[in-house]
Order: structure tokens, then C-alpha cells, then sequence
């Protein structure tokens, strides 16, 4: 089931990038602070580590490290 | 880690500030070819109009400061019936102050050349709380209620055992029961399935982490290398991690490639005071145990686990309106994975041994909590998605995202949340967001455990390989009643408000609500009620945005080298505050301070070192002493913002974040711990004598908000010269004054000592008068101030003393940007007035308001760097050592070691 959702992903990413064709002056929209993909970066991290010392998910993101501090 | 789950947190350091649309903007006309042409080289410059999916970040400085706070835990337990005596299931009065996190970030961004940048965190949690160490039925009586002196209901005392012993009841259904009266057994019985919670509290301990990441860009790439250290008193855990980032098809998709690894050690404290009630022969069977050096009683529990993370990650711009991204990410974990403060309820039932005073058909057990044992390999997957919509007609953008996470342990996770960004217009911006969380449980969860086999005595803790007290094969191999590793769901909403001012400084705060519930598990089937709690968080941020200066501090710095060094050429040493008013009406300035503070060696009494019998006679009034302070540091953190309505007058206010830390020696010649039960000023008929051994072995910590400072500075003259101004100002007692060792061998820890309270607690007057000069590399000044506490007391009973400090200092430029300092400080502050309102274990010096404050001599070196030119034109950078000359203390107090000041400021 993993592995077909992976495919899946693959797929539809696959399809939009042949597709897509967004000129670079037409980018004005996309480099707004509203569209970043962390609007709140700094509280993101802080919520991501409460939320990783109450539940039992993996973190979301790229792989960081870290110190503990679960309380 | 705090009663703790020993899962490492792998903290989501996406750290990505917004990008500024800079470059070309959408008023640009496309039809013009020229500009297409232009803009499509501009692209290929990096840092140029990224789309935010790449969007290198800017040259930054941030604060935060987070607040967590979780709700009151619902525990029950037996209580007896006022007119009948019988036993009932009730909710027990739960006094603990639950779990609450003072945590402070800093994060830095900057550019060491066009192409190479260096980021850098720092991050401080401090908490203290109660937390659920085990599960179990009600009716077995791990919570009873303690009873005040005045006879009035004043808490839970936990019982890991139950209330008698370990001795618990069946019926032949194998349903818990108890007897209706206590101890008849023809009186009936009470049956109840209801479990409870057992809850512990911990006294406030500190966590620090630093990490860093150095990252090389290419026009199309990114590399980067990063690693950091995690430092707290039972966990320390290293990390490395290093990513790449590739954009493909003209930036339109992004690849991300992270791979980590850390490496983390356990060194719990395992209280000689719970020891008895658990049992934890399995560790000790395996060689985790360790005796403490410092205390016969106690033992240490020590594993080490390595966790393996990689990432990858593709982002994709689908039209000019949006965007999506999606990931995979595994994480493999191994060692010791275990929670070393958690327990699991096991009854025993012994076959054999169903005789005696037992009514018809009740089976006894005796409990015996066992310390949680976990699978000591977790593989995780994980696989998440992101979609980013602007929505046009709003100017505002949609993000949804949806995670899954499966791991072989059998928890399996859905995570979906929804921000909605919405900008307001001047900078302000309002953000709503919803999350809904859902996992299932671990296939080793359950909340308590009945296994058919005596429980015989525990061997003695000694000797190598010693059998276990119980047949480890009729148990599961892997057992945990850790409720986050049960099925649960989680609910929350939040709010974040930001205004950015000029585009240069962004304030943010934000506060989420949050609770989680057995019930909200998708598909049902969740824990009960018992597990249930709920918290909210609340932070506010302060951020620089450094790369908008560049050009401003030039022009701003020309305009002073036009008279000298006036102002920003000459500032005073890095621990003298309130040197300076801003040159001009509109000015702003933001600076960081940082003040480290260090005691240790020898004990004085006025200005002489004394011995630990003159101690032990003398340093506690009309009791014995049984302690020294050893060693004793301090740290603050403190933000400065300055504004000037006017040329004559700037205002100033100055959050301050405060942690401390003590350890804690016996004296030779004291007499014994018992022997504290009777000081003057403690409850009689207490066993307070019992936390002499808990102050030695663990230390203390405390942190978190400190005091408020508001001030106005007022300029009476300046000729460029000769500069004189006034400072009044109040400090606001927002700092938390209250903080409360924890309890113990059913006895209050009581109040912290008062050097370890994180403020003042009063509001104070804070007058200052200084004088500054300088004529071409020379400059110097004066200062006096005070501090005077406008209240008697505080809500805690007591006022500390009041302060004068008088200095003078001189300063030599050695270059254009570097200048020497060498100042004197003679402070003066009286003892404290009043003493605690409520329960103070006095067992050394520290713990009585007359050993607090003194006369003290200090000189201070100093060193202060500004940058002239280039693209950190404005910032400067001061460090000053002050090295105490003389102390002449009242009462008895532990010698000072000297106190390093660093300070930030950059005027805008």
C-alpha cells in the first residue's frame, strides 16, 4: 500500500511537471511571504517539537537531528 | 527529559523565512521582450525572485519566547463515604501544578559571501510539572487524598503500589475490586473497571541546544552541513545532518535530499525513594544500573540510543497561483528506547498462594509496577503532502497539509492541517490554522498488566547477573503504558498575528489551543477518558530582518562620521546599560544582551572565608546548617528596544530571560538529616530532613521569564562632547517568584531558595544618572543607579534588598572599529526583607533572607567591535569580563567567580 501511494505521488508529480510551464515573470505571485511553504517558520519549530514530545508520528520534513527536551 | 518520552525529537528546522518579493515585481510589464530578457537572467542569479519554494533565506536575527501550559490531569481514586465509611470511586483533588515549558530561541542567518551562509540556533527549555509514571484500576488506590493540617482535602499523594501494599483483589470474574470497608473482608466489595492515571512532579530542569547548518549555493543547488549538541541533566544527544537541494525545469521543481544522524545517552536518576515500590530488575540484569556518586541510595539507569533519519522531498509550482510538495522521510532507531521515569502496573497472581483471610471466590495479586520495557528497534516511515493556493480575490493563500506515518511497532498516523494566510495591509498579517491528529497504538501499549506467576522478593542490588524476581516468559516481551503511545486523537486550532515594521522588524505572536482525546481516534477504538488532557501554547518573536539595512546603515553611518565619533563611536562597556539615547527623533534600535554570571569556591562570611563547621554553627540563624551552595551560575538573556519620540527623550523596553542552575555540597560536622524535622521555622512532626539527599544529588534548575524593564532616558546636555542624561525607569514583576521544589517522601519540597526565583517579584523604581565624553580615541563615563522595590513585599512574602551602584569607566579606540575598555563598579545591595509566606526547607545559608546581598568591588575588560562598512554596516558587537576585586557579604555567601557581558545592537 506504500509503495502504491509512492507511485501515485510519482505519477501526479510526474504529469503536473509535464505540463507546467509558469514563465519566470509570471512568478510574482509564488515569491510572496503569504506563499512561503513555512508561513510561520519560527513557531513551526516549536510546535513540531511539542508535538513530537505528546505524539508517537514521525516529524514532518527534512531530517534534522535533535536533542530531546520531552517533557 | 522529564518523565519522559526518550524519543529523540527530530525538530522540523525548516527555518525558511518569507521571502521579500524583490527583484522584479508584478507591475512589471510582460509584454515588454527586454524586460523578459532581463528577468530571465536576473533568474539565474541566485537569491533573485526565488519563488518561495526555493526562497534562499534572508540575512536574519531572531527572538522567541514560547509558553506552554498544559491542564490539570483528571485522576481518581478510593475515597471513603463521610457517613458510612464505605469505600468509593471518586475524582481525587489533583494539587500537582501540571507540566508547564518556558522555551527561548534564538536563530541567526548570515551571509558569509554571496554564496556560502551560516546559520545558527540556540534553544532553552525549562519545565517542571507533574506527569502520569504509571496506570492502573482505580479501585486498587494509587491516588489518596492527603489531608491538610486544617483536616481539608490538600492533594494526591501517589501510591505506585495501591494502598496496601501491593496487595490487590480479584472476583472470579478476574474484575478488580476492593472491600467495601477498609480491611473487612465480610463488609462487601467494590468493583469498578475505571483506571487512573498515578502522577509524579518533577522540580524545574533545564534543556540547551545548540545547532548550526552551513550551506553552499549554486545557482541551481545547495549544499549543506549541519550539526549540534543537546545538553540536559539525563539526556545529551550529538547530531550531524547534511542535505542538498537540486532546482530542475527552469526552478519550477526542487529536490530535497536530507540525511541525519544522533547519537543520544540516558542518565536517569532513579530516586531511592521510589525504588522500593518498583521494579526495575530488567536493567539491572542487563548492566543499565549504576550507584550514584554522590548518594549510596540512589542509582543511575544509563543507555544509549543512535537514530538514522534521511529525507526526500520534491516541490513542485503547478500555475502561478500554486504550488505543491510532497515527501517521504525514514527513520530508524535503535538502543534504548524507553522512558526511564515510566512504569507499567503488573499484578502478579500467585496460584499457590490464594489462602488466608479470603472471601469466596476472591483471587489476591500483589502490584508491582515494572519499569516500561520497549522495543529497542523503532523503524519509521513516513510520507506527507503540501498544497500552497493563492487566493487572488484576498490576496490571501491556503496551505493544506497531510502526513501519514507508519512504524513497525504498530502505531499508525494521519495528520491534517489547514493555515490560512491572510495579509491585512501595513504589514500586518493574520493567520488561522486547524490540525487534526489521529494515531492508533503501539502494539506493546496497555494500561496495565496481569500476569499468572508469584512475584518472589527482589534480590539484593548487588552482585552480577542476579535472577529476576519473576519468570520474564510469562510476560509480553515489550510493554508500555505510556498514553502517547496509545490510539488517540488531537484537535487543535490557533491563531498568529505578525506585523512587520518597515520591513525590516517583525513581531509575531500566536497562541494554539490544543487537546487530546481517546474518542477523536479516527475509526474509534481509542484509549478511555482517563488519558485525556489538553494544553495551550503561546509565543511572541521578534525579527530582524538584516538584509533591508544594507544601504540605510550606511547612509546613517556617513551621517555620523560627520561629527566624529559621536554616539555610535563610542558606546560604553558591553555590562553598562542606559549609556546612550538614540541621536535623533524616529530612531529605533534593537540589540540582544547576554549576561553570564558564575559562583563557586569558598564560602565568605562579611569579607572572610570561612570553614564548614563555622558554617554549620553559624550560617543558618538559630538552626544548624546541613548544606553549601557549591557552585551557582546564572544567565540572562535580554532584549533591548529603543525608540526616540523626540531628539531629548527614548524609550526603552527590555524583556529579560532568566535561567539558573545550583549545586548543592553537605557540610562536614553538620549534624544528621533528622535532625532538620525540628528546625525553627519548618511544620513539627515533619520527615523534612528526608530532601537533604535529594538537594545533593540532583541540583537545581530553574528558568524562564524574568522582570520587565520599562524606561525613559532623558538628555539633559550634549555639546559632542560632553553628554549627561537622566534615566527613570520601572521594572514590572513578571517573573515567576513561586517556583516550588517537588514533593517526597509524602513531604513538600517547598519553595525554592530565593536566589533561584526568577525575579524580583515588586515593582521597583529604577533611576540612573550618566555621564559620558570623548575627544578624538579616548572616551569615558559615569554612572550611578539604583534600584528601589516600591512594595513591602511580594506575593511570595518577601522584598529583595535594595541596590546602589556607582562606576566610572574609560575607553581607547585601537582601530576605526575596535575599541578597549577598562571599567571600576562599586555596588552596594541590602538583604532581603520578609521571608517566604509559605513551607522553606532551611538546610543551608542560601534558604534565610540574611544571607543575601553585601558590598561588592568589581573591574571590568572590555572589547567593542563596530562594523564600519560593508553589507553588516551599523551592527556592533561588545564583550566585557567584569572580576570581582573584593566581596564583603552579609550573612554567609558562596564567593562570586565573575560575570561575562556580550551585547548586539544594530540602530536603524
Amino acid at each position: 500500500m506504500k509503495l502504491r501511494c509512492l507511485l501515485l505521488i510519482w505519477l501526479l508529480l510526474t504529469i503536473i511537471y509535464g505540463c507546467t510551464s509558469v514563465k519566470s515573470w509570471e512568478r510574482g505571485t509564488l515569491a510572496k511571504p503569504q506563499m512561503a511553504q513555512e508561513p510561520t517558520p519560527l513557531q513551526s519549530v516549536i510546535r513540531a517539537h511539542i508535538y513530537s514530545s505528546r505524539e508517537a508520528a514521525g516529524t514532518a520534513g527534512a531530517a534534522q537531528g535533535g536533542g530531546c527536551g520531552c517533557y | 527529559m522529564l518523565r519522559k518520552e526518550a524519543a529523540v525529537a527530530v525538530i522540523n528546522g525548516k527555518t525558511r523565512l518569507n521571502s521579500q518579493s524583490r527583484g522584479c515585481s508584478e507591475q512589471i510589464s510582460p509584454s515588454s521582450p527586454l524586460l523578459s530578457a532581463l528577468t530571465g537572467a536576473a533568474l539565474m542569479l541566485p537569491g533573485l525572485l526565488y519563488p518561495a519554494a526555493q526562497a534562499a533565506e534572508s540575512d536574519s536575527l531572531d527572538f522567541q519566547y514560547s509558553h506552554y501550559q498544559e491542564g490539570k490531569r483528571q485522576i481518581t481514586g478510593l475515597s471513603s463515604d463521610e457517613e458510612t465509611g464505605e469505600y468509593k470511586i471518586g475524582g481525587i483533588k489533583n494539587a500537582y501544578n501540571p507540566i508547564e515549558v518556558e522555551s527561548q530561541h534564538g536563530h541567526a542567518n548570515v551571509s558569509l559571501s554571496d554564496r556560502v551562509k551560516f546559520a545558527f540556533n540556540y534553544t532553552q527549555d525549562t519545565w517542571g510539572g507533574a506527569t502520569p509514571v504509571a496506570t492502573a484500576p482505580a479501585v486498587f488506590g494509587n491516588n489518596r487524598e492527603v489531608y491538610s493540617d486544617a483536616g481539608t482535602i490538600a492533594g494526591a499523594s501517589p501510591l505506585l503500589t495501591g494502598q496496601n501494599g501491593g496487595k490487590v483483589l480479584f472476583d472470579s470474574n478476574r474484575k478488580p475490586v476492593a472491600y467495601a470497608l477498609p480491611g473487612e473482608p465480610d463488609s462487601g466489595l467494590l468493583s469498578s473497571q475505571q483506571l487512573t492515571h498515578v502522577l509524579a512532579s518533577a522540580s524545574p530542569e533545564t534543556r540547551k541546544q545548540g545547532d548550526f547548518k552551513l550551506t553552499h549555493e549554486w545557482n541551481e543547488a545547495a549544499l549543506s552541513l549541519g550539526g549540534g549538541i543537546s545538553v540536559e541533566d539525563d539526556y545529551e544527544s550529538r547530531f550531524g545532518n547534511i542535505g542538498g537541494r537540486w532546482d530542475l525545469n527552469q526552478k519550477l521543481t526542487t529536490l530535497n535530499l536530507d540525511l541525519s544522524y544522533t547519537n543520544s545517552d540516558t542518565h536517569a536518576v532513579l530516586d531511592h525513594d521510589s525504588l522500593p515500590y518498583l521494579d526495575y530488575s530488567h536493567y539491572r540484569a542487563n548492566g543499565q544500573l549504576t550507584k550514584t556518586k554522590d548518594s549510596a541510595q540512589s542509582s543511575i539507569l544509563s543507555g544509549g540510543r543512535q537514530d538514522w533519519a534521511s529525507h526526500f522531498g520534491i516541490t513542485q509550482i503547478i500555475n502561478k497561483n500554486a504550488l505543491m510538495s510532497a515527501d517521504i522521510g525514514y527513520t530508524r532507531s535503535t538502543g534504548y528506547l524507553s522512558n526511564p521515569y515510566k512504569a507499567v502496573s503488573v499484578v502478579f497472581i500467585d496460584p499457590l498462594n490464594q489462602n488466608g483471610n479470603l472471601p469466596p471466590g476472591i483471587i489476591q495479586g500483589k502490584l508491582k509496577p515494572l519499569l516500561e520495557q520497549r522495543p529497542e528497534v523503532r523503524n519509521q516511515w513516513n510520507l506527507g503532502g503540501r498544497y500552497v493556493q493563492f487566493i487572488n480575490s484576498l490576496d490571501a493563500a491556503l496551505h493544506f497539509d497531510y502526513r501519514f506515518s507508519a512504524d513497525d511497532w504498530g502505531i499508525h498516523s494521519h495528520t491534517f492541517e489547514a493555515d490560512w494566510v491572510q495579509p491585512l495591509g501595513n504589514g500586518w498579517t493574520l493567520t488561522p490554522r486547524v490540525r487534526y491528529y489521529s494515531q492508533s497504538a503501539a502494539d506493546f501499549y496497555t494500561p496495565w498488566l496481569v500476569s499468572e506467576q508469584a512475584y518472589r522478593q527482589q534480590p539484593a542490588n548487588t552482585g552480577r547477573n542476579p535472577a529476576l524476581p519473576y519468570n520474564p516468559n510469562k510476560l509480553p516481551d515489550h510493554f508500555s503504558s505510556d498514553h502517547r503511545l496509545s490510539g488517540f486523537g488531537a484537535l487543535s486550532g490557533a491563531l498568529t498575528v505578525s506585523k512587520t515594521f518597515g520591513k525590516a522588524v517583525t513581531l509575531e505572536t500566536g497562541f494554539e489551543y490544543y487537546t487530546h482525546q481517546g474518542s477523536f481516534k479516527l475509526g474509534g477504538g481509542g484509549e478511555n477518558a482517563f488519558a485525556d488532557f489538553d494544553y495551550w501554547l503561546a509565543n511572541a518573536a521578534v525579527k530582524v530582518n538584516l538584509d533591508t539595512f544594507v544601504g540605510s546603515s550606511h547612509d546613517q553611518h556617513a551621517q555620523h562620521g560627520e561629527h566624529g565619533h559621536h554616539h555610535h563611536g563610542s558606546h560604553a562597556p558591553a555590562g553598562v546599560m542606559f549609556d546612550h539615547l538614540l541621536p535623533k527623533a524616529g530612531d529605533m534600535m534593537v540589540g540582544y544582551r547576554y549576561m553570564y554570571g558564575s559562583q563557586g569556591g569558598t564560602i565568605l562570611n562579611g569579607d572572610v572565608a570561612v570553614n564548614d563547621s563555622a558554617i554549620v554553627n553559624r550560617g543558618c540563624g538559630p538552626n544548624p546548617c546541613f548544606l553549601k551552595p557549591a557552585s551557582m551560575n546564572m544567565t540572562m538573556h535580554m532584549l533591548d528596544l529603543m525608540y526616540a519620540p523626540t531628539d531629548w527623550l527614548t524609550l526603552m523596553l527590555m524583556p529579560q530571560f532568566m535561567d539558573m542552575s545550583m549545586n548543592m555540597k553537605r557540610l562536614s560536622g553538620a549534624p544528621n538529616d533528622d535532625v532538620a524535622n525540628n528546625n525553627i521555622g519548618n511544620s513539627a512532626g515533619s520527615n523534612i530532613g528526608e530532601h537533604i539527599e535529594h538537594h545533593v544529588q540532583n541540583g537545581h534548575e530553574t528558568g524562564g521569564i524574568g522582570d520587565l524593564g520599562m524606561y525613559a532616558l532623558f538628555k539633559f546636555f550634549d555639546d559632542g562632547t560632553h553628554h549627561f542624561h537622566a534615566t527613570a525607569g520601572l521594572s514590572a514583576p513578571t517573573a515567576d517568584i513561586n517556583i516550588q521544589l517537588r514533593r517526597n517522601h509524602q513531604v513538600e519540597g517547598g519553595f525554592i531558595h530565593y536566589g533561584m526565583q526568577l525575579g524580583n517579584g515588586t515593582w521597583d523604581f529604577k533611576p540612573s544618572l550618566t555621564y559620558t565624553g570623548q575627544l578624538e580615541e579616548f572616551s569615558w563615563g559615569a554612572q550611578v543607579n539604583a534600584t528601589v522595590r516600591l512594595e513591602d513585599k511580594n506575593k511570595s512574602g518577601y522584598a529583595l534588598g535594595d541596590i546602589f551602584q556607582a562606576m566610572a569607566w574609560s575607553g581607547y579606540n585601537l582601530t576605526d572599529w575596535l575599541s578597549a575598555s577598562v571599567r571600576g563598579v562599586y555596588t552596594t545591595q541590602g538583604s532581603i526583607n520578609g521571608r517566604f509566606n509559605g513551607l522553606i526547607n532551611q538546610f543551608g545559608p542560601m534558604d534565610y533572607p540574611g544571607s543575601y546581598g553585601g558590598k561588592f568591588w568589581d573591574i571590568g575588560f572590555g572589547l567593542s567591535a563596530a562594523i564600519p562598512s560593508g553589507d553588516l554596516a551599523g551592527n556592533r558587537v561588545s564583550v566585557e569580563w567584569l572580576q570581582p576585586v573584593k566581596d564583603d557579604v552579609n550573612g554567609y555567601q558562596l564567593e562570586r567567580d565573575g560575570t561575562l557581558s556580550a551585547t548586539w545592537s544594530l540602530a536603524f
